[in-house]
């Protein structure tokens, strides 16, 4: 085992696989930093490219590439509001919150390290866990993996809002997701559901337009209606100072970091639920890190442990994807499909052969996402003061700018105008809700389950009919789910009474 | 004006989930089961928040999510924002019409001699930069295909 994870890693510090590897970074990076242009559609349009290429070429540059596209997704969505990726648009929620205080540095300096972090534990978690992790993913069917989008829901809808009223409007959000997920055609029986006769409803709503619009929108209105630059004029020096500050608030926040890496890593192992459930299920898990409700109303308005969360979970999912994809053949996500057909094109059959005869490959792997990230960081590092200077950049100058980047990232989910429509469409109903006072993230978390959640709820009917609500794991995830709910109830009882009785 | 958006948002989402459900209804069970599951409960749970809204009395704590600015007067907020509504619908209309490669520009100079206020030669310059920035890497390098625009189409230029 310890030799195999030495050849690995010197198989990636060969010159060629390593130039492939800093090719991929190079890509990915900016990759990331474009609204719209998604990791996992690079990874498809990337892919021709390997066939000439040995297996830990085509792997360091396919992985190098894929693996730092969270890590800089993450810097356009705390300077701009913009997710720059989708599985990014966690970190909006408080980052972008700190950099409109004046705090860019620091919240870059803490999505960066905890993304780099994250990425470290996913990597650490793929080297391990693959003789663990059979039983568990084999021990989950559809009820199981149905329940957990229901928990995941059940999770983000309790905690993204204070109180009964807040609760209220989460689930009514997150429910509101599960909707909108439904239109297009019908997986089970092809029937076109919502789609009003036209052919661009079909194949349901993509995720970039709705993101997009939902979160850059409010916030390009705002910037516009404030008139300043985003951080409101606050000096430069302490953009400047922030980085370190970010760097600390990782440590100073360490077990968060890592129980956030961890959670990344199981949903990424999950087969289906992807990169964009992780960072929502960690920042319902950062929320609940606050000690009471006073502390909790602080999320959203930039609380640091806001930013870690996300940042650390979507870097972690990807060596939770690989996971499956590796020692079974089952792709985690979207972007892990695409690699599987990464695998045959490179003449490798996943699954017993990756953990015995192409350990070394399955090692370099490891190495690529933790190098990668490592390479990332540094340099985010090196120009995170320019970078965080952006903020105090005059507002009109910076609003058709980043209207320009909204638009061609809605654009080119389908290349089609009805995109834009749809961005402005869920701009109208994301600025609604904001003044509404209504949580957008669990909104966010129902569509992106939504599909997968059908899909299970009905073979779970289909195959088990009402017998599969009896299920063990499935009344387990159900008193979880209760639990998530009840949570934040008896907490908020708990500070009343603390709080009366003081007084 | 919280409340007015909730009310709007509340019944939106009743009049949504409402007709999801009795047009699932006429579907095969397979296709009308989440609709319906899920159509219900959204149902029930926006007619409450209406009901909150009408009857209740506190307004109900904010999202942790991010908070508009409240510090302007209501009427310059209103103003402003209807300008940046006016803005955004404007340069889609562009795009539709005039396409991508042409709205970007005029879209961007625009902005920034009408709404910034800005000198003709910083405007020209900053337009030229974007539209450089725009050209070379999605036309050039991510080769998108953007389309005419219909008034290229209707005089026959595409």
């Amino acid at each position: 085992m310890i030799d195999a994870l030495v050849d690995g890693l010197l198989l990636i510090l060969q010159w060629k696989a390593f130039a492939f590897m800093l090719l991929g970074i190079g890509i990915g990076f900016w990759v990331g930093l474009l609204p719209g242009l998604g990791g996992a559609t690079t990874l498809a349009l990337m892919l021709p490219f390997v066939y000439a290429m040995e297996p830990v070429e085509g792997f360091a540059f396919l992985l190098g590439m894929h693996s730092v596209v969270a890590t800089t997704g993450d810097i356009t969505s705390v300077l701009f509001g913009v997710p720059g990726e989708a599985t990014a648009a966690a970190t909006i929620l408080d980052g972008h919150a700190m950099a409109k205080k004046g705090e860019a540095g620091r919240a870059l300096g803490a999505a960066l390290t905890s993304s780099l972090v994250g990425a470290l534990v996913g990597a650490l978690a793929l080297a391990l866990a693959v003789p663990v992790v059979r039983p568990l993913v084999l021990s989950f069917g559809s009820p199981e993996l149905f329940m957990l989008a229901i928990v995941g829901i059940a999770f983000i809808a309790s905690l993204s809002a204070q109180g009964g009223r807040g609760m209220l409007r989460g689930f009514l959000a997150g429910g509101l997701g599960l909707l909108v997920a439904t239109v297009g055609q019908d997986p089970q029986a092809g029937i076109a559901r919502f789609t009003f006769d036209s052919l661009y409803l079909w194949g349901g709503l993509e995720l970039v337009p709705v993101l997009i619009g939902i979160f850059a929108i409010p916030e390009i209105i705002d910037l516009a209606v404030r008139g300043t630059s985003i951080s409101g004029g606050a000096p430069p020096g302490r953009l400047n100072k922030g980085a370190l500050e970010g760097v600390k608030d990782t440590f100073r926040h360490f077990g968060l970091t890592i129980r956030c890496s961890l959670i990344g890593t199981f949903i990424g192992i999950m087969p289906g639920l992807g990169g964009a459930v992780a960072q929502w299920i960690a920042y319902g898990h950062a929320t609940q890190s606050a000690r009471n409700a006073e502390e909790r109303k602080q999320f959203g308005e930039g609380d640091v442990r806001g930013v870690l969360g996300p940042g650390a979970a979507n870097n972690s999912k990807e060596g939770g994807a690989l996971i499956p994809t590796v020692a079974f053949g089952v792709p985690g996500s979207s972007a892990m499909a695409i690699l599987l057909g990464g695998f045959f094109l490179m003449g490798l059959v996943p699954g017993p052969d990756m953990l015995t005869i192409h350990l070394a490959v399955t090692f370099s792997m490891v190495w690529t996402i933790a190098l990668a990230n490592v390479i990332t960081v540094v340099l985010c590092f090196l120009f995170l003061n320019h970078l965080a200077r952006l903020t105090n950049v005059r507002g009109h100058l910076l609003i058709p700018v980043i209207l320009v980047l909204v638009f061609i990232g809605g654009y080119t989910a389908n290349n089609h105008y009805g995109d834009l429509l749809v961005t402005l469409l869920f701009g109208g109903i994301g600025y609604l809700m904001v003044m509404g006072g209504w949580p957008r993230a669990p909104f966010v978390l129902g569509l992106v389950l939504g599909k997968i959640a059908e899909n299970y709820l009905y073979i779970s009917v289909a195959r088990y009919e009402a017998a599969w609500l009896s299920r063990p794991i499935v009344l387990v995830l159900f008193a979880l789910a209760i639990a998530v709910i009840l949570y934040p109830l008896i907490q908020a009882r708990r500070s009343r009474s603390k709080g009366k009785a003081h007084a | 004006m919280p409340s007015k958006a909730s009310l709007f948002l509340g019944f939106g989402i009743m009049i949504l989930s409402g007709g999801a459900v009795v047009i699932a209804m006429d579907w095969p069970w397979k296709a009308a089961l989440f609709p319906i599951v899920i159509g219900i409960p959204v149902f029930c749970l926006a007619a409450t928040e209406v009901l909150w809204v009408l009857f209740g009395s506190a307004p109900g704590d904010q999202a942790m999510d991010f908070q508009l600015s409240r510090h302007l007067p209501a009427k310059v907020t209103l103003t402003r924002t209807l300008q940046a509504g006016g803005w955004m619908l404007g340069f889609f209309g562009a795009i539709v019409l005039l396409s991508f490669p042409v709205a970007v520009p005029l879209f961007v100079f625009l902005y920034l001699k009408l709404q910034g206020r800005e000198g003709w030669g910083f405007s020209l310059v900053f337009t030229l930069a974007v539209w450089a920035l725009f050209y070379g890497l999605f036309d050039r390098m991510l080769h998108l295909p953007f389309p005419d625009g219909w008034i290229q189409a209707w005089i026959g230029l595409g």
